[in-house]
């Protein structure tokens, strides 16, 4: 949406969330809902990360709960299953991070420009001396 | 009245559809769209919602952009309880007069504000509601600080607490007075549920408020939520710190059903002492001084009586 002056705003602005008719949206999952150019869900914040979170499934539990105290609704849960971070809207906080309980975790946060597959194959090992 | 979506583990629970979008402007960490989305996501029916003045209204509102997915109103900085009420009373209307589009669909109204809107700005109006017996939920993400404007102290605020009105420093440890106890203010407007909840305890927020969208009448909720920027803490550790608020019993979880049948739906298996809450904290930092110290112990005392008076009630049904 393009930026607007000062004085080009309406007063008492009413935003749709979604085009056209939208019904039973609690139980449409984000990538089947229509979404409008005013919801937020269409922006970005990608920029304020200086740090992403990695995901490695290799040592996933699905315990979720990564999914459940995310504050940006980022982590990707489907079918029971913890599929993915959503890097449009992590703003890396590293809460997903400090919540994991496997051993070694299974999401780590890594600098913004690293490179997520070598990061991947260098993962830190089992750490003994925590149990 | 619709099915209640039963939640019975995590997993289970991931399956919800979110109806809070990312790309707000809150900032990183923030509990409050945690404690939004294991309200929103408790039940499956729509829902009407508002919010008063606070980081909530003005992080998640940003002219163009929206970043709810049901209908949500703001107005003021008191009125957001007295909005969705009278959404609510237009709804009742509605279907006495059988004007309803879809009369089956049974929606929840629910009002979120800040400490400040809720404690201090908007308390008259809250008080209005619960006296006047809406059937809406008011949630409160006590945050204990006006954090939106920069962090002055509202009476939700601590003592000790520094804040930017009530400063520490050379001649003041920060706020001197104690914090109002809400959840029995409200409970004694005789509302069906009044309840305090941590979003680290989601099985139990969750129930609470299932409990609460199912009963007939006015609910109150307070909800405490670490302010990574007022709070001064690191954002990752917003978990964290909320595990130490319930453990060390700061902040009780409790429920008060009709206004005098208190249980307690949390007790830690180990309690944390106080002063570890306070050290994880930027705002208590000052305590940790020798001309201070005595403040710490008073902390524990005032935590340890409001517990013994929590069971002692509990115990009464008072």
């Amino acid at each position: 949406m393009a930026k607007r002056g000062w004085d080009e705003f309406e007063i008492g602005a009413m935003l749709r969330s979604f085009d056209g008719v939208s019904n039973d949206i609690a139980t449409t999952l984000q990538e089947d809902r229509n979404y409008s150019q005013s919801n937020s869900f269409v922006a970005s914040v990608a920029d304020w990360r200086i740090a992403k979170p990695v995901f490695n499934k290799d040592f996933c539990i699905d315990c979720q709960f990564c999914w459940i105290y995310c504050p940006d609704m980022s982590i990707i849960a489907r079918d029971k299953k913890m599929i993915g971070v959503d890097m449009d809207h992590c703003k890396g906080c590293g809460i997903c991070v400090e919540v994991c309980p496997t051993n070694p975790k299974s999401l780590l946060m890594f600098p913004e420009q690293a490179d997520e597959e070598a990061e991947l194959s260098q993962w830190p090992a089992k750490d003994k001396e925590t149990k | 009245m619709s099915e209640m979506k039963k939640i019975k583990n995590l997993k289970e629970f991931s399956t919800s559809a979110d109806r809070f979008e990312g790309a707000n402007l809150l900032c990183p960490g923030c509990a409050h769209s945690i404690i939004v989305r294991e309200v929103l996501n408790a039940t499956n029916d729509d829902l009407v919602l508002s919010a008063s003045t606070g980081c909530l209204e003005v992080c998640t509102a940003v002219y163009p952009y929206t970043s709810w997915d049901a209908s949500w109103i703001h107005i003021g900085f008191e009125n957001g309880s007295t909005a969705v009420a009278g959404a609510e009373a237009m709804y009742k209307a509605l279907k006495n007069k059988g004007r309803l589009k879809q009369p089956d669909r049974n929606p929840k109204f629910v009002s979120f504000a800040g400490d400040g809107a809720s404690y201090d700005i908007g308390f008259q109006w809250i008080s209005g509601c619960m006296e006047r017996g809406h059937n809406i939920m008011h949630v409160v993400l006590d945050n204990e600080v006006y954090a939106n404007t920069g962090g002055q102290r509202s009476s939700s605020t601590p003592i000790g607490s520094s804040a930017t009105t009530a400063p520490a420093g050379r001649v003041s440890y920060g706020e001197k007075r104690n914090k109002k106890d809400m959840v029995s203010i409200m409970a004694s407007h005789h509302i069906p549920y009044a309840a305090q909840v941590a979003p680290n305890k989601w099985k139990d927020m969750v129930k609470k408020i299932q409990h609460g969208f199912s009963v007939d009448g006015p609910v109150f909720i307070n909800a405490v939520s670490p302010c990574t920027t007022e709070w001064k803490f690191d954002p990752k550790d917003t978990m964290m710190i909320t595990d130490l608020a319930t453990d060390s019993l700061v902040f009780p979880l409790y429920e008060i059903i009709d206004g005098h049948e208190l249980n307690i739906t949390y007790r830690p298996k180990n309690v944390v002492p106080v002063e570890e809450y306070l050290a994880a904290q930027g705002r208590f930092k000052h305590l940790f001084k020798d001309e201070y110290k005595y403040l710490i112990k008073e902390w524990q005392e005032r935590v340890d009586a409001n517990w013994a008076y929590l069971n002692r009630r509990e115990e009464a049904r008072v």
